[in-house]
């Protein structure tokens, strides 16, 4: 049967800065935590302990990053388990979280539906920090102002993991230097250059990144409920073990070659 | 050779491969679609191996759809943006 927010008890993780690593990791962990019933629905927020390029789970890892750059600023490729494009992570320049859900929550519903419902908390935070937002299919947050953020959703056993990524500042030069990102991708986007694409959070509430973290965990508070958690001993060593044998291995960086 | 085709309102879909023998071979696709299960992406480019290089869009995608599991859900990619993809790499100048 579905369910809806508040028939689940929404627990907050907000930890401090992780490598990226160890981000995809916990990913996958958590998402079988609350898949397997040993987890109630959580948020993570991310903090980022050091740059990232992080590639969706089908992208090619040639196509998509330019190797030598990325080696170059320092910036480690790591691969997620959804689909999706590439994120250019600097600390501090993005706002990143995940939501680890029951697939009853958008059980019967269409792919687009559910990101809309995933999106709509977010949004509306957006709107009281002055920011006119709205989901926009297939999978990206927008405003008048350009995109904000991207989603990803997948599905893995009886859990759906939704994460997004909202640019928070940008140094765009560095991200195009790092990301190849060809002609056909901007194809119907009706924009020029790929920098413009992306309008970050910084110029368009002028505040500073924690409050706007704040601002938008008030507004899950509210809406859905929600309760300060942490990570379990046993799912962190989970996740540290997932991040040594499978994402930080070869085979699955480049998986899709 | 590499083709590329973002259908409109969906995904960038992208398609590497060979031609020997008149067949398509090592026939790769990525991009930033969404696909479950992450066993469709290796389902495809198993159906799309060895396909005469001269099957038209239609054939291409039935093969894709028929090689598909039973169970995968696709979210913006489908079957003929693969074709088309297909048919990119394998003339770039109609493009």
């Amino acid at each position: 049967m579905r369910t809806h927010w508040r028939d689940h008890g929404w627990q907050l993780i907000h930890d401090a800065p992780q490598p990226p690593l160890l981000h995809m990791a916990l990913d996958e962990a958590l998402t079988d935590e609350v898949a397997a019933g040993r987890r109630p629905p959580t948020l993570r927020v991310w903090e980022w302990a050091s740059p990232a390029v992080v590639i969706g789970r089908f992208q090619s890892l040639r196509n998509e990053v330019d190797g030598e750059a990325a080696r170059r600023h320092g910036i480690e490729v790591v691969r997620r388990i959804s689909g999706g494009g590439a994120m250019f992570i600097e600390p501090g320049n993005t706002i990143t979280y995940s939501i680890y859900a029951p697939a009853s929550l958008v059980e019967g519903l269409s792919f687009q539906e559910s990101y809309a419902l995933m999106d709509a908390w977010v949004i509306a935070a957006l709107g009281e920090l002055g920011i006119r937002a709205w989901y926009q299919p297939l999978n990206d947050i927008a405003s008048d102002a350009g995109k904000i953020g991207g989603a990803a959703q997948t599905r893995r056993g009886g859990a759906v993991l939704h994460h997004v990524t909202m640019a928070y500042d940008i140094d765009a030069a560095k991200m195009l230097e790092v990301l190849r990102i060809g002609r056909e991708k901007l194809s119907d986007k009706g924009t020029r250059s790929a920098a413009k694409r992306v309008d970050p959070l910084r110029s368009q509430t002028g505040l500073p990144r924690e409050a706007v973290i704040a601002r938008m965990v008030d507004t899950f508070r509210r809406r859905h409920g929600l309760a300060d958690d942490a990570l379990r001993p046993g799912e962190l060593a989970r996740a540290q073990a997932l991040a040594q044998h499978k994402f930080g291995t070869a085979p699955w960086l480049a998986d899709v070659p | 050779m590499h083709g590329e085709y973002k259908m409109p309102g969906g995904k960038l879909v992208v398609v590497d491969l060979d031609v020997r023998d008149g067949r398509l071979a090592h026939v790769r696709l990525s991009g930033d679609f969404f696909l479950e299960p992450d066993e469709a992406l290796r389902a495809i480019d198993r159906a799309l191996e060895g396909q005469p290089a001269d099957t038209g869009e239609h054939a291409l995608a039935e093969a894709v759809r028929r090689g598909l599991p039973a169970d995968t859900l696709m979210y913006g990619i489908s079957p003929e943006a693969v074709a088309v993809a297909v048919h990119r790499a394998l003339r770039p100048e109609t493009a």
